[in-house]
């Protein structure tokens, strides 16, 4: 910035020695394949492996083919429903700890906190297999809580069944990352004046309307930001699904997201092959959902939700 | 006592709040604490009862006796660690770099590249596997560690520079202004000077980088399936998978994966919480 | 009618006591100023007559009731914040609107209470902003207005004015004056700052250490300090102390051996004091005069000279290595390094026991008393 001009006038290297060893990296394996992906999505190999460029023949048959559409839209829809289902669960949830946790003077607060992030430091694999093994009718351990705390009748085999595989996924992952927004949305209840809510607290609110009116407006932002995190999560998820259910997403694609329907169209599948150009094709939709999904949130929802100085 | 009913309010409040949290963190503590007792005890008591703590007569370890004999355990949490470690190594050291010198040196094309960068934070580099894996096929470097630590690196480099970038800006110019009156290298500068300075920022870093890396299951499996580069993940997921209904050992692989972990994390959470709850990440 | 009464009320956080038993009694209408060192408790007592705190134990009043438990909008007060505590996602109208919206009270009342407060306060034109669109002084009236709108019967301000600039400062503390006369209720007023103190106050509170060291008129304090801190922290530049020993007591004075070999007369009363106690000698340095015959001589080399117009700070050193201030004229000549002779009147002096209690003064300046506080608070005006 404020450099004699001796230094200016000759080439920056040390600019360059800082910034292209990390910045190679990033665009070599990270920019480059995204571009290449893209790219690839148009085009398609013949028998002897030739590729050829077929420009958008591969998304008519990913979406108009019904033995194509018909998995894409399906997994789209249950992706969907993932993501529904973490915005309704998972993040009223971390909002309610989070408020809890943030009550003034509240004693073990920190070992509350360390204890229920617990979870999210574990791999998705790991919590796919434990729950995998709680829920099992074979080892009974569910049914036997259910039992003990009368509600025995209502279990069954979830994980098996085509009506209830994905829902119980998405409360699986529910349960595992509702410590993220616990502990963003209790940074932001830290970060609002002690003042601010004595004020209101003088004002008449009791605790809920102090919530209501003051606290939760003054952490929208952060409940946004914690939205996309969620969506860009989401549809991107993967490891979950195919630990518990393989890539198949069984029982009959009943759990199939984005994430497995790529791993599927890449790699193959039973009698299909997997197909490089169409699998790019596929990641390049879900590059697009993610990117509208990103859009949104900046153009729309962070505009509107401006930062309050506090 | 004149405010006793105010205090007494206040304490049905209290104890209120301690109720909900304390049956959160059972239920969230609880699944993971019946995979580890039933880990211990032999096949027939983990049917039997599966909630109670082993006894003498129920303790048993064949479980892990099986894992450690029929899959490398060792060598996958080996495999995790170097490529989890020289990783993290190059994403703080790398990121910081760059970080520097996007915040510090005006050029032609910085804010391209700023701006290039933060689209890493939300665009996850999962989506460019196809053509990851026929670049490694070309380098040859499939099956490798390096693969991984590569892709890896991509990966956790732009939020590093995001979040490094703002600690950097928070560096009083006047220590950087009094070192170049001195005649201080720009690499001194930023080596002796700016580096020690952000190491704070470098272990928020460091956690939010970490922890997906040890814990990926999808590059692992694409890039690096063979056995001898297994990652812990990796390795637990194929081994649960040959032998699903040998309880102990899923019983006991799955506790092998999750107990160093936990253990990790009660040492760092204090560490990791702060840079979770900081306000460098908004 | 609110008058507000303390008894014996005690504050401890866990195991830490922090108020040691308050007692005041503050009449309807009172304007009351709690001063003291920082960490005293001013804003405990504070946030205690308020209900944000728990009160450890004692009774609390207000009006006829006592209001130990109930919860802060019942007890009819309204408190300013030293940060204005402005909700910053709501407008000026917003924010004073609250109170009454959480009280269920109907639009049209809502809307004519906070116009008229608005238009008390000249803040009519900015009732749709929000607070980061105002300035600081701004800010201030729009905290004070949202007090007003709840027609609380005591005001509670706790620093309101340290956040803005020396001169707005100034402004702003005549208008709260001129509010008290027009709004008529009680307020009790935190403030680190002597002038405000000493001009807005019926009766000031000076506190210590979680305790009421003393509380009187600004007057009373003043002329009367009952302790060595009362007497140290009333006055700008603070009182002068010097320690002495009895040497001789009269009917209507004593005699002082000072440090630094001079002997005091003090027109105090002795009480239990005999000859050869430890104690200490106050002397306001406006009391202190650059003659040598006005009283008691005392002579030191000058280290400092403040001047600042119509009157200068003489900063000295007495033989012993004791440090005065002399308030002198503005005129005054004195330059740094030498060696001057300055006295004070007997009458002028205070005089304070081994226990820094102070020994009742019998010729109080009371000829002067107007024109020595209209001369101090010339001099606060002046330093702010
Ligand atoms: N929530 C709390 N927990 C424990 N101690 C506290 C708490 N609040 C205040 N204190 C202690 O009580 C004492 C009085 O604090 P208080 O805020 O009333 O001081 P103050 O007189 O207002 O000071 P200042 O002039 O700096 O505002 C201090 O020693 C402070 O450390
Ligand atoms: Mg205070």
């Amino acid at each position: 910035m404020s450099q004699p001009s001796s230094i200016q006038r000759r080439f920056p290297w040390h600019i360059l020695f800082f910034l292209a060893p990390g910045l190679l990296i990033y665009v070599t394996f990270s920019v480059y394949p995204l571009l290449d992906t893209l790219w690839l999505g148009l085009f398609q190999e013949d028998a002897t492996g030739q590729r050829f460029f077929a420009g958008i023949s591969n998304y008519q048959t990913l979406l108009l083919d019904a033995a194509w559409s018909e998995p894409f839209w399906n997994a789209l829809w249950n992706n969907t429903k993932f993501f529904i289902i973490h915005m309704l669960v998972q993040n009223p949830i971390g909002l309610f700890l989070a408020a809890l946790l943030s009550s003034p003077r509240l004693r073990l607060s920190n070992t509350y906190r360390t204890l229920i992030f617990m979870p999210t430091m574990l791999s998705v694999v790991i919590i796919g297999f434990v729950w995998q093994l709680l829920l099992s009718p074979i080892w009974g351990i569910s049914e036997g809580f259910l039992y003990s705390i009368g509600l025995g009748q209502y279990f069954d085999a979830w994980l098996g069944k085509e009506s209830s595989s994905l829902i119980t996924l998405a409360l699986i992952s529910v349960w595992q990352f509702v410590g993220i927004p616990m502990m963003l949305i209790y940074a932001a209840m830290l970060s609002i004046p002690d003042d601010l809510i004595d004020a209101s607290v003088v004002d008449g609110s009791n605790a809920w309307q102090t919530f209501w009116n003051i606290k939760l407006p003054l952490i929208l932002p952060t409940i946004g930001m914690v939205s996309i995190l969620t969506f860009v999560a989401n549809f991107n998820a993967f490891e979950l699904v195919y630990a518990v259910k393989g890539a198949l997403a069984g029982p009959n694609f009943s759990s199939d997201i984005m994430g497995t329907l790529f791993y599927r169209t890449f790699f193959g599948f039973q009698l299909q092959s997997g197909s490089i150009t169409m699998g790019a094709a596929v990641a390049t939709l879900m590059f697009l959902i993610i990117l509208v999904g990103v859009m949104l949130y900046l153009f729309v929802v962070q505009r509107r939700m401006k930062r309050f100085q506090l | 006592m004149i405010s006793l009913p105010g205090l007494k309010h206040n304490t049905g409040k209290t104890l209120m709040t301690h109720a909900v949290l304390l049956t959160y963190t059972v239920i969230a503590l609880f699944p993971i604490l019946v995979i580890i007792v039933n880990a211990f005890k032999s096949r027939k008591a983990i049917f039997k009862d599966p909630l109670a703590l082993p006894t003498l007569d129920s303790f048993s370890l064949e479980g892990f006796e099986q894992v450690l004999g029929r899959a490398d355990f060792g060598l996958y949490f080996g495999n995790s660690m170097i490529v989890t470690l020289v990783s993290l190594f190059f994403v703080l050291l790398l990121g910081a770099m760059a970080a520097w010198a996007l915040t510090e040196y005006k050029f032609r094309g910085n804010l391209f590249l700023a701006v290039l960068i933060a689209m890493g934070i939300m665009i996850p580099i999962r989506l460019g596997t196809v053509s990851i894996l026929n670049l490694m096929a070309s380098l040859d470097l499939v099956n490798t560690l390096t693969a991984l630590v590569l892709v890896y690196i991509a990966q956790g480099l732009p939020l590093a520079v995001f979040i490094l970038s703002e600690f950097i800006r928070q560096v009083p110019k006047e220590l950087k202004e009094a070192a170049r009156c001195d005649n201080v290298s720009e690499y001194k500068i930023f080596f002796t000077i700016i580096l020690p300075l952000i190491r704070p920022a470098m272990a928020t870093v460091a956690v939010f980088t970490m922890i997906p890396i040890w814990n990926d299951l999808w590059f692992p499996l694409i890039l690096a399936p063979g056995e001898s580069t297994q990652t812990i993940t990796l390795g637990v997921q194929q081994f649960i998978g040959q032998y699903v209904t040998d309880w102990n050992a899923v019983l006991s692989s799955l506790t092998l994966a999750i107990v160093p972990v936990l253990v990790l994390y009660v040492i760092f959470s204090r560490q990791l919480i702060r840079g979770l709850t900081s306000g460098a990440v908004k | 009618m609110a008058d507000v009464k303390l008894s014996n009320i005690k504050k401890s956080y866990g195991n830490t006591p922090v108020l040691h038993g308050i007692d005041l009694d503050i009449k309807h209408g009172e304007f009351v100023v709690l001063v003291g060192a920082s960490g005293c408790g001013k804003s405990t007592l504070l946030r205690l007559i308020a209900g944000l705190e728990d009160i450890s134990s004692g009774e609390l009043c207000i009006g006829e009731q006592q209001v130990n438990s109930l919860p802060p909008a019942q007890r009819g007060i309204a408190m300013v914040f030293q940060s204005y505590a402005l909700y910053p996602h709501m407008t000026v109208f917003k924010n004073m609107s609250y109170g009454l919206k959480i009280a269920g009270k109907g639009k049209d009342f809502i809307d004519a209470k906070v116009r008229e407060a608005a238009r008390i306060l000249h803040i009519d034109h900015l009732l749709e902003r929000l607070p980061r669109e105002l300035s600081g002084g701004q800010r201030q009236r729009v905290a004070i207005g949202r007090a007003i709108v709840r027609d609380p019967n005591v005001f509670l301000f706790d620093e309101p004015l340290s956040n803005l600039d020396a001169a707005l400062r100034v402004k702003t503390r005549v208008e709260i004056g001129k509010l008290h006369q027009e709004l008529g209720a009680t307020i009790i007023y935190v403030t680190h700052d002597q002038v405000e103190a000493m001009t807005l106050g019926d009766k000031i509170v000076v506190m210590n250490q979680g305790r009421v060291e003393q509380c009187g008129t600004p007057l009373e304090l003043y002329q009367h300090p009952a302790t060595r801190f009362v007497g140290g922290f009333i006055g700008s530049p603070k009182m002068n102390f010097i320690d002495g020993k009895v040497a001789a007591i009269g009917s209507d004075h004593i005699e002082i051996q000072l440090s630094n070999g001079c002997r005091s007369r003090a027109c105090v009363e002795a009480g239990d004091l005999k000859v050869g106690d430890s104690v200490t000698l106050g002397v306001r340095p406006e009391h202190i005069e650059e003659r040598s015959d006005a009283g008691t001589l005392l002579s030191g080399d000058v280290s400092l000279v403040e001047r600042l117009g119509e009157a200068s700070f003489i900063y000295m050193t007495l033989g012993d290595g004791t440090e005065m201030v002399v308030r002198g004229s503005g005129e005054s000549t004195v330059t740094t390094c030498e060696r001057i002779e300055v006295s004070f009147a007997p009458h002028n002096a205070h005089v304070f026991d081994s226990n820094d209690r102070a020994l009742r003064r019998l010729k109080p300046g009371n000829v002067h008393s107007t024109a020595q506080l209209a001369q101090l608070k010339a001099v606060g005006q002046e330093t702010l």
